[in-house]
């Protein structure tokens, strides 16, 4: 790292509450929309963990969720669509001193940054992804999503998609996340809590929270109906957690999985200096 | 391959000049491969016409080469008569063919194929000593590229070069070069000397994934970057290098991606986010023949659109292209200086044939003044405006961690604050804030480079400036003075410099490695050249000769 970078202080940390995370920003997002309630669980979590807000960044993509970062009083990256995941990735390594926290849609996350949901959960850096799940592009109006059931009728694909959807939660598991849970985004207690103790296991957490599209999925207003916690919570046994999320109806809630992965190692302390570099290129006569 | 090494760092240590360029035939590993070595008493920035000496390991398949190791009447091929007669595609060059006997009569094919390392050695000893390089510089050479290696192979590598140096007086050839103008020299190829340019400059994380031919240049990078603190990360693909690349930028660490085509056109959307958004970033793009995969493992200089236009939207942004193998060394440094002030990305345009030339060179000590990211200096107000219009474009950018100055780094249109807007008004501030930034870039000096005089100028940019200064000599020998301007900045076009540069100038030559003359149509678009100028523009991956650009020009 050069001089130019501040470390994010060690100082005492303030108590909080949940409107200092606020940037008081009105959301574009819909009268009903599930994300305010990620908002409000977020601030809620971010005030409880107590880091200030200029010791934390959000990452985001693109899509109604990932607009996110823009109503918070935090630092924010609202990136391009897909991509939050490696800008975060590329944070977090060089400035471990600060919280990152990268969220964002469904699609955002795991059709266009698929590939990257992957590598981040191999990678197991330290820091949290929340997937706001509405099983549908919200932003450009109600297209299936990889997690849309196969027969969910739309103007893109009438009758419905006819693909089985994605089990995100089983792919984190396999993929090596160190944190799999789910949320639910009508719950914000319950989520809170679950952010802060995300945000505290070590490694890449992830949340997959379902947050509904009130006006593309209506029907997802009767979700608040179906969510329960979950019975069974694992830890470490990889092999059992995905047994678990794939028997799973898509509607148990609270941590499913905790492992003790390492994370990655942080950057070495310098050993040499730029002229030791030169130094190789040098033939003597 | 080794061959080619030895003979270039021994006469590395014996004082000379040199370059390198590697040839590979389809397979992946292994496989036939050709060294093209040059040494001389004074620096080497082109390949040449035709090759003085051939000397053949093994004939296997070496006619795929044969259009790019050019050879005349004047050529000598050495060649091991047990190996065979020399092919039709090699022989027509009329070179005079000489036996040596490099490999034990007695051993079969498979015997020699064992002892191919030993026959290199042979080879590189006899090179050396027909061109008069001692024995003591071809040891060091061998010490050092066999450092680690063991004793032994050390050992058995030093005494095939012997037995090399001893075989060569029965020749009977005279090969040997002029004295040389003895001095300390580097040895480095134009990847390694972007990469430690940008090293010197501060870059300290690096997201890259595999490309041929800038592959070479993160694997020699990864190990000195660790050492220096820094970190590396190996992408899934270039979506995530370069986004990986943008994320250590915002958070303060100044950051590089590097790759090639293919890899450059995925990078395309980030760069847009990283102009919108303001976040500097050096992409170092290592040209390959396109278009789609190409050629991978040849040179090309075709990515001059991508580079300047590439990407939807009004999203300007500096183009670098260095000038030689030395100069890649003060351009990578200076692309991180550049991307760091402007807070935009910085491309640097390179090509495979100075990314891989190795090449010796003066060492570099003219650096660029060091420039820095504005991080400070913030008015007073709430909410901070991060991208506040009107005033000086290049706005503080505080690094996350800073208190009260948080901000969210936005590439969709946003108000002076960072949140998204969708009025006409503040889209047309912000386009017009990044676009003075670029505006305002004043390279000064590093513009690029104008050498000799005459009302004749040649137009040229990276590896094909080399040929072009060649074939200026050469006029210039012959009495007819040709100047070659070579553009550094590519984007945005120093109009005044070049144009300065061009005065009294009668003819325009504008000389380019790909077939749509780009760089031609670039120029004329800005009227930086009259509608008269001339171009010369061919698809790689033939290099330019010197010859060829000099019986154009004539
Ligand atoms: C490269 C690219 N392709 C397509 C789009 C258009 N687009 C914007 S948001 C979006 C889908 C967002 O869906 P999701 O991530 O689920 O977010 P939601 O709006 O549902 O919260 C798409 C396809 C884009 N912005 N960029
Ligand atoms: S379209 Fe759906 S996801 Fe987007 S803001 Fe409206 S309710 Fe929320
Ligand atoms: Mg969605």
């Amino acid at each position: 790292m050069t001089d130019t970078v501040v470390a994010a202080t060690e100082q005492p940390h303030c108590v909080f509450d949940a409107k200092d995370f606020s940037s008081g920003a009105h959301p574009v997002w819909c009268p009903g929309c599930g994300d305010y309630g990620v908002l409000a669980s977020l601030e809620r979590a971010l005030a409880k963990q107590g880091r200030p807000p200029h010791e934390v960044v959000l990452v985001s993509g693109i899509g109604c969720s990932s607009r996110l970062p823009g109503y918070m009083s935090t630092y924010g990256f609202h990136g391009v669509h897909g991509r939050a995941l490696p800008v975060a990735t590329g944070l977090k390594l060089t400035r471990p001193d600060l919280e990152v926290i990268a969220v964002g849609g469904d699609g955002d996350g795991y059709s266009i940054g698929g590939n990257h949901f992957i590598h981040a959960c191999r990678r197991n850096v330290d820091m949290l992804y929340l997937v706001m799940d509405n099983r549908v592009y919200g932003m450009t109006k109600g297209q299936p999503s990889p997690t849309t059931e196969a027969d969910w009728d739309s103007d893109i694909a009438p009758g419905g998609i006819g693909l089985r959807p994605f089990n995100p939660l089983a792919v984190a598991v396999a993929s090596g996340a160190n944190y799999v849970a789910r949320g639910f985004s009508g719950d914000p207690n319950g989520l809170a809590d679950l952010i802060v103790d995300a945000i505290r296991w070590p490694g890449f957490a992830f949340i997959e929270v379902l947050s509904p599209c009130v006006t593309f999925r209506p029907e997802q207003r009767e979700w608040k109906k179906m969510v329960r916690p979950s019975a069974i919570s694992i830890e470490r046994d990889r092999a059992a957690a995905t047994a678990l999320v794939l028997a799973d109806d898509g509607f148990s809630m609270g941590v499913l999985y905790r492992g003790d992965r390492a994370s990655v190692a942080p950057a070495l302390k310098p050993e040499i200096t730029v002229a030791d570099v030169e130094r190789e290129f040098m033939v003597a006569v | 391959m080794t061959a080619g090494a030895v003979f270039l760092r021994a006469a590395a240590h014996a004082g000379y000049y040199g370059m390198m360029t590697q040839l590979f035939g389809a397979q992946v590993r292994g496989g036939e491969s050709a060294s093209l070595v040059q040494v001389s008493t004074t620096p080497i920035e082109t390949q040449p016409d035709c090759y003085d000496l051939f000397v053949a390991l093994d004939w296997d398949k070496v006619e795929q080469f044969a259009a790019e190791i050019p050879l005349d009447g004047n050529s000598i091929i050495l060649a091991d008569p047990a190996e065979g007669p020399v092919p039709a595609g090699i022989a027509k060059s009329k070179g005079c063919v000489i036996a040596l006997a490099m490999n034990d009569p007695n051993d079969n094919k498979l015997a020699r194929a064992l002892r191919g390392k030993r026959v290199n050695m042979f080879a590189a000893g006899a090179v050396c000593a027909l061109t008069g390089i001692g024995g003591d510089d071809v040891k060091a050479a061998i010490d050092n590229i066999f450092e680690g290696k063991g004793a032994d192979l050390i050992a058995a590598n030093a005494a095939g070069a012997t037995l090399g140096a001893q075989a060569a007086p029965a020749l009977a050839l005279d090969l040997r070069l002029d004295p040389p103008q003895k001095a300390a020299r580097w040895l480095i190829n134009g990847n390694q000397a972007v990469a430690f340019g940008a090293l010197r400059g501060g870059v300290r994380f690096v997201g890259c994934y595999p490309i041929t031919p800038a592959t070479d240049l993160v694997e020699w990078l990864a190990p000195h970057l660790i050492k220096l603190g820094g970190r590396l990360v190996l992408g899934e693909d270039e979506l995530a290098s370069v986004n990986m690349t943008l994320g250590a930028s915002y958070g303060g660490t100044p950051a590089m991606t590097v790759t090639s085509g293919p890899g450059f056109s995925l990078m395309i959307e980030t760069l847009g986010l990283a102009v919108a958004a303001e976040i500097p970033f050096v992409l170092v793009d290592v040209m390959r023949a396109g278009p789609s995969t190409g050629i991978a493992s040849k040179t090309e200089q075709s990515d001059i659109n991508l580079a300047v236009y590439g990407g939807h939207g009004d999203a300007p942004r500096i183009v670098l292209a260095p000038v030689s193998v030395a100069d890649c060394v003060n351009t990578g440094e200076y692309a991180v200086y550049v991307a760091e002030s402007l807070q935009t990305p910085v491309i640097v345009l390179s090509d495979q044939a100075l990314g891989q030339a190795t090449t010796v060179i003066d060492p570099s000590s003219d650096r660029p003044a060091p420039l820095k990211r504005r991080v400070n200096g913030i008015a007073p107000g709430k909410p901070f405006k991060r991208y506040a219009t009107g005033g000086e474009p290049v706005t503080p950018m505080p690094l996350p961690g800073t208190p009260h100055l948080e901000w969210v780094a936005e590439g969709l249109t946003h108000n002076e604050a960072g949140l998204p807007a969708s009025g006409a008004a503040m889209h047309v501030a912000q386009i017009e804030k990044r676009a003075k930034k670029i505006r305002q870039f004043e390279p000064g000096e590093h513009w690029g480079e104008v050498w000799g005089e005459g009302d004749v100028a040649i137009i040229a940019i990276g590896s094909t400036i080399g040929p072009a200064r060649e074939a200026a000599a050469r006029l210039a020998a012959s009495g007819q003075k040709v100047r070659v301007i070579a553009l550094r900045v590519l984007s945005p076009l120093p109009l005044a410099a070049l144009a300065r540069a061009l005065a009294g100038v009668r003819r325009i030559v504008v000389i380019e490695q790909n077939h749509g003359a780009q760089l031609y149509h670039y120029l004329l678009g800005h009227k930086a050249i009259p509608p008269g100028a001339e171009s010369v523009a061919r698809p790689g991956p033939a290099p330019f000769r010197p010859s060829e650009i000099a019986s154009y020009v004539v």
